[in-house]
């Protein structure tokens, strides 16, 4: 696990310094006390420390060895970079197309990506997750989910439900 | 005769059927979140955060509560069925719980834990009881100074006791600490770390974070994953022996008074009163060499400790608002949203909400143990769940928790930011439960340390010329320089081995 705390810590301090330089940018004292740059200043100091031990230990001590599952298959990286990518998808489109049809994207992708799922489950678990999961938190539990400029098209299933 | 009257009273108000409806289904739903593999309590908590936003505040934090201690339970079955804890707190099962069931044990090692946590859990609150009211007078003697020291010894246990190496712990809390700085600066009210980003004046929320780190990260880190295979149990199996109920007994006695007395430290984790229950079992049985082969005792302990940390877990919460875990830390941000502050003034101002959840607390710890041993095959059912469609609901559900939080895409594409910076971390070691520790209590200690030095005029000899603050301060020290010695041993040990 060398080189991974190595990596780690070179981040945390480059990390820290850019806070350093930001909260210098703030007021450090005012006549009443503690001005807004006052905390954050010292935990960026902290934070550079702590990088700073980090590094030290990865290169000079005896350091813990890498886990077995540290690295995965191709195959585990693949789905958990489907998620990211669904998750991508999802926070792009979600106010450009409205839920419904961002989830009818999102629902297939991933049940195909993750693993085999029958034709007939995609389905029914796409249409539960967009169609019927917006009816329900929409109407039912008032948490108003994003509509787009082609909702229109669900009109036909919005007279139905509602 | 105070407390019992209020909690009288708050067991009126949790009687009403819509608040026993949302203790049955938090309880329901923290059972299937604790099954569920890649799902612990933290991540079911944070993803079931915005199901309450419609909500009052004693229903949001009765369902919330009931969802926690309702996982911590659900955990313990994948233990003993399929040897993978759903929830850490039930890895110390997996040894003897998962001999028991490749025995045909299941249905004992099963109801032994339900009864078990019901007993650990009732006399935990019973506590939280007879405490809350003395604690909450003492407390409220408590200045800036003092809690800024309060909060520092919360922190310095915390980061003591999270993980194996400090320095990766004090990492963890100080990123948690410059997270709750994003935002308006709350004496100022400037800008801070916002970047022109309007939607960061608000300060970054606990749902992206808390569902990043602990929802996402854990997801992306299971999906790399194998599915293990599931033991049937069938229901006429269920009830324990004579001899295992007898067998039991003291494992459950001696498991409440850990996980009890644990559960007043904040910061020391689930993990450690399951361990030591676990250890002070095996050492005083007088068969400790067949610990790991099925026996109840190692079920009985640590189960029962686990549900006694749980409920004894919220005392520090309710009467100091030092929140001890992740998943505390959680409700306790449930309770800010609702523009609550947990701590000596919750009694003071709203005795009805702190008392009806306590309440509630008996109330789903009962609701757990009749409803968790006949349900026990339904809840192995969503193990057989296919991974793909398990994983792609619980997604879509985390797509609407994060983007309802705030009503902002923003929020969504933050969730996955914390839950890559969650996924590096677990890979990393570095413990996820001071961040979120830290950015609930990042705010209150800022205000608090501000406040004592403009009391003092910019003198910090106001955090040790104040007894309690001092004694405090002093606590904090010990903590820390025991860990490190501990810690310093251990390498000394590896070095030599």
């Amino acid at each position: 696990m060398k080189r991974p705390y190595q990596i780690t810590a070179s981040i945390l301090f480059i990390l820290s310094a850019l806070i350093t330089y930001e909260s210098l940018q703030l007021k450090y004292y005012t006549p009443l006390g503690p001005g807004p740059g006052f905390f954050p200043f010292y935990l960026s100091l902290c934070l550079a420390v702590l990088a700073l031990v980090m590094f030290y230990q990865a290169t000079f001590k005896k350091s813990d060895s890498r886990p077995e599952d540290f690295i995965e298959s191709r195959l585990g990286y693949l789905r958990a970079l489907a998620i990211c990518v669904a998750w991508v998808w999802a926070a792009g489109m979600l106010e450009r197309l409205g839920y419904r049809l961002t989830m009818l994207v999102f629902f297939p992708f991933l049940l195909l990506t993750l693993g085999r799922v029958k034709w007939y489950l995609i389905v029914l678990i796409t249409l539960l997750g967009s169609i019927v999961t917006f009816y329900v938190f929409s109407i039912q539990l008032s948490v108003p989910l994003p509509v787009g400029p082609f909702d229109g098209i669900f009109e036909p299933i919005d007279d139905l439900l509602y | 005769m105070e407390a019992f009257q209020s909690l009288m009273d708050g067991f009126a108000i949790c009687f009403q059927w819509q608040y026993l409806l949302f203790t049955i289904l938090g309880c329901l739903v923290g059972t299937i979140i604790g099954v569920l593999p890649g799902v612990g309590p933290a991540a079911g908590t944070a993803m079931l955060l915005p199901l309450t936003f419609g909500m009052s505040p004693t229903a949001s934090i009765i369902m919330l509560s009931a969802i926690y201690y309702g996982a911590m339970y659900g955990g313990t079955i994948t233990s003993v069925l399929l040897n993978v804890p759903g929830e850490a707190a039930s890895a110390i099962t997996c040894l003897d719980g998962h001999a028991m069931a490749k025995k045909g044990r299941a249905g004992s090692a099963l109801a032994i834990a339900a009864i078990g946590s019901f007993i650990g859990g009732t006399v935990a609150t019973f506590g939280l009881v007879l405490l809350a009211l003395p604690l909450t007078r003492f407390a409220l003697k408590f200045g800036p100074p003092e809690f800024f020291s309060l909060m520092f010894v919360g922190l310095s246990l915390a980061v003591a006791l999270a993980s194996k190496s400090m320095v990766r712990a004090l990492i963890a809390a100080v990123i948690g600490l410059l997270l709750a700085m994003i935002g308006i600066d709350p004496v100022m009210g400037v800008p801070r770390f916002t970047f022109g980003e309007k939607a960061l004046l608000d300060g970054i929320g606990i749902v992206p974070i808390a569902m990043g780190l602990f929802g996402i990260g854990e997801l992306l880190l299971t999906a790399e994953g194998a599915k293990p295979s599931v033991i049937n149990t069938r229901l006429r199996d269920m009830w324990p022996s004579w001899q295992e109920f007898k067998t039991s007994f003291w494992p459950i006695i001696r498991g409440t008074g850990i996980g009890f007395f644990m559960g007043l430290i904040p910061g020391v984790g689930v993990l450690v009163p399951t361990f030591i229950s676990y250890a002070v079992e095996k050492k005083i049985s007088k068969t400790p060499e067949k610990f790991g082969t099925g026996m109840i005792e190692g079920v009985a302990a640590p189960e029962t400790a686990n549900n006694a940390y749980c409920n004894a877990a919220m005392i520090p919460l309710f009467t100091l608002g030092i929140p001890g875990s992740a998943v505390i830390a959680i409700i306790m941000g449930a309770f800010m949203m609702n523009g609550l502050i947990p701590g000596p003034f919750l009694f003071k101002e709203h005795p009805d909400i702190a008392w009806a959840v306590i309440a509630s607390f008996y109330v789903g710890n009962l609701i757990l143990l009749i409803m968790n041993l006949p349900m026990i095959p339904l809840w192995v059912s969503f193990l057989r769940i296919p991974i793909p469609i398990l994983y792609t609901l619980i997604l879509g559900f985390c797509v609407i928790g994060s983007y309802s939080a705030e009503h902002s895409v923003f929020e969504v594409g933050l969730t996955l930011v914390f839950g890559l910076l969650g996924y590096a971390f677990k890979k990393l070691d570095i413990p996820l439960a001071p961040i979120i520790l830290t950015v609930i209590l990042g705010p209150l200690m800022e205000r608090a340390l501000r406040q004592s030095l403009e009391m003092s005029r910019g003198d910090f000899t106001i955090f040790f010329t104040r007894p309690i603050s001092a004694v405090l301060l002093g606590l904090a020290v010990v903590f820390v320089i025991t860990s490190l010695m501990k810690m310093t041993a251990h390498v000394k040990e590896d070095q030599e081995v």
